[in-house]
């Protein structure tokens, strides 16, 4: 805002100079002094920005250097009083009605010639006053409401992260119910079998001196028992063993898969280095900044190709998500980056978001070896 | 005791996030390396410690003041060497280190005695009646870093101080720098080129998009990406190696045969190179070339970021 100003009083002070030069044709040494100690104390205020009542004091200084002058020297310095003026009441924060009056004061005291062109330069002046006032206060108040609205963001995060924590909750006790069906399975089938089959093989032992025909009859159909509940063991296992190491890769693959299905862009997913050391929760912050970033990426980016690169290095996890799209020269951080850079600190690590080759978010997160 | 402490530091222009909420110390004694990209934000964190730039978040302290309310403990115990070279070309040597050293309140035999031991210092001694514009770009750099030593600041600030330099000059910095730090300055040396940076930095701190990604000593960043190197040999008459043997060697992780090369995978600290030259020896086998390939900043840089320093 204090460009406008500037700019405000600078026009004014052209104008001034003009006018003085083209009636006396040449100014005297003493209107030049004038004309450098107004730019000197004007100059002054916007660089003592930080202590308002220094720039107050140089505003008000200003005001009465101008007087003088218009009294000493030239009427014509009084158009430059009207800015002084507006720029004091715009600092000490008066009303506008004030301001408005204070503008029209010297109007009584300068003669009615040049009455008008005051007239013109103070109301230019007020206009000016009027819309910085109107921009600075609503740009506080978008400040004020961007604020409120990222408190609102937070708290729905919350929230949610709450309620996600409730899904996996419920998640996990289904898996134990599954996991207690299948024992109950392992019980009822492969339990019984084997006791028949040690029953069987139990009767062949007392065969084996007198009817070894039948014994080893027995004894076959106990092998057949036993390979059967064997078969029926590795099948359940098999069902039954959790892959861990997979899940984390598989949906991070399933999610590539349906990108590639639902929009026109080919996901890949590629992995380095020993997957088992990637921790569950690092898994989720990986999983969740690589939907933000594919977000991102389908909004803005218009990429044709979105790579998902894991890599586990010694002693950092590097999650990248790149696309072949257009990028951007300037980075904007708004809340989608913020939230990806707060869930990798949440695990001592940092985003890396670069926009020079297509958009590209690297997830680095840290661990310890053998802990 | 940290010479330079920096808490969640973030520098903006406009919508452009510079320094972002950047975290770092630097201890009594250190040469600490910024190592970064063009545009990642070493400048800008520097001009912020010398207090050319305005703070927009976050505090530094150096020596425990903070440095925007004690602006003049900080200006008189730092000294910079700035990336464009701030010389005058029409005043002598003497002079400009005289002109500088004066700034920070430096008066009469005492002034003349620091103007004589920093000109000496960077090998200008014989050169104190010329004029910069006769130097050359290595000498008019020396003179920049007189110009910034001679009132014994207790921390160094180089940014990229061998940027378009002669071999020589750059030897020259390297080792006045590490000179200066035996003499008890703390240093902060940025570059862009990582050799320089591994060579000289006790500890190193790697930045990008105005974020520090990693900290710590060359062997600590190198060990983020692996904690093993891989021994190249090429060999002649491979039929002679015994592979077996050589897996036996303390260190050794894994040894394969690609045509005429042995590539050898051994635990990083470990030197176990001799061992590995003796047996091939005694088995005669004919080695042709040696090779370790190790990991260097330029790998722990790309390989985390993705993009080489030079981009």
């Amino acid at each position: 805002m204090e460009f406008w100003i500037i700019g405000n009083k600078a026009v004014l002070l052209v104008y001034v100079i003009f006018v003085s030069y083209s009636v006396v044709r040449g100014a005297s040494p003493w209107e030049i002094l004038a004309y450098l100690s107004y730019l000197c104390v004007n100059m002054a205020i916007p660089i003592l920005r930080k202590q308002r009542r220094l720039q107050l004091l140089g505003s008000a200084l200003s005001a009465v250097l101008v007087v003088v002058f218009a009294f000493r020297l030239n009427t014509v310095f009084i158009l430059l009083l009207p800015v002084n003026l507006y720029e004091i009441v715009l600092m000490s924060g008066g009303r506008n009605r004030f301001a408005l009056l204070l503008g029209l004061v010297p109007l009584f005291l300068i003669p009615e010639d040049e009455s008008l062109i005051y007239l013109l330069a103070a109301s230019l002046s007020l206009l000016f006053y009027y819309s910085l006032r109107v921009h600075t206060e609503k740009l506080e108040k978008i400040g004020g409401e961007r604020e409120t609205l990222r408190l609102d963001l937070q708290h729905l995060k919350q929230s949610l992260s709450i309620n996600k924590e409730y899904i996996r909750q419920s998640q996990y006790t289904s898996k134990l119910e599954e996991r207690n069906r299948l024992s109950q399975q392992i019980h009822d089938e492969v339990g019984h079998a084997m006791a028949g089959a040690l029953i069987q093989m139990e009767a062949s032992r007392r065969l084996f001196g007198t009817n070894p025909d039948k014994a080893a009859e027995l004894l076959g159909n106990a092998i057949t028992i036993s390979k059967e509940g064997l078969e029926r063991i590795r099948l359940t296992l098999k069902d039954m063993k959790p892959r861990s190491e997979e899940l984390g890769i598989h949906r991070l693959r399933l999610f590539a898969d349906e990108l590639s299905a639902n929009h026109s862009v080919n996901a890949t997913v590629t992995h380095e280095g020993d997957l088992d050391l990637v921790t569950p929760l690092q898994w989720k912050i990986i999983h969740e900044n690589a939907t933000e970033a594919v977000t991102n990426s389908l909004k803005y980016g218009e990429a044709t190709a979105i790579e998902f690169e894991i890599r586990v290095l010694n002693r950092m996890i590097q999650s990248v998500i790149a696309d072949n799209g257009k990028g951007t020269e300037k980075i904007v951080k708004g809340l989608g980056i913020v939230g990806m850079e707060e869930r990798a600190a949440s695990a001592g690590g940092t985003v890396i978001v670069d926009g020079t080759k297509g958009f590209r978010v690297t997830t680095l997160l840290p661990f310890q070896k053998g802990g | 005791m940290n010479v330079l402490e920096i808490r969640n530091l973030t520098k903006t222009f406009g919508d452009f996030i510079a320094v972002d909420n950047m975290n770092l110390s630097v201890n009594e004694g250190e040469i600490f390396g910024f190592l970064g990209a063009n545009g990642a934000g070493k400048s800008t964190t520097i001009n912020m410690i010398s207090s050319l730039l305005r703070i927009t978040k976050g505090e530094i302290k150096l020596l425990g003041k903070d440095i925007v309310k004690d602006n003049k403990f900080t200006k008189m115990n730092i000294g910079i060497v700035p990336q464009d070279l701030a010389i005058y070309e029409e005043m002598t040597a003497y002079e400009n280190v005289s002109f500088f050293a004066g700034l920070y309140g430096l008066r009469g035999a005492l002034l003349k005695e620091r103007t004589e031991e920093a000109l000496e210092f960077v090998g200008l001694g014989d050169k104190r009646k010329a004029l910069p514009k006769s130097f050359s770009g290595g000498m008019k750099r020396r003179l920049n870093i007189a110009c910034a030593i001679a009132h014994h600041p207790k921390l160094i600030i180089m940014d990229e101080p061998t940027v378009g330099i002669d071999p020589q000059s750059r030897n020259y910095i390297l080792n006045s720098v590490k000179k200066l730090n035996q003499m008890g300055c703390s240093v902060i040396y940025t570059s862009h080129y990582m050799e320089e940076v591994e060579e000289i930095c006790t500890r190193i701190a790697i930045v990008d998009h105005g974020k520090i990604i990693a900290e710590g000593t060359k062997e600590q960043l190198k060990s983020i990406i692996t904690d093993t190197k891989e021994t190249w040999i090429g060999v002649k008459n491979a039929e002679r190696l015994d592979l077996n043997a050589l897996k036996q060697i303390s260190g050794v992780n894994s040894v394969r045969l690609e045509e005429q090369t042995v590539k050898i995978v051994s635990k990083g600290e470990i030197n176990n190179l001799n061992g590995v030259i003796q047996l091939l020896i005694r088995d005669q086998v004919e080695i042709s070339s040696v090779e370790e390939q190790a990991p260097n900043l330029e790998t722990v840089f790309l390989t985390l970021t993705g993009r080489n320093l030079r981009d």
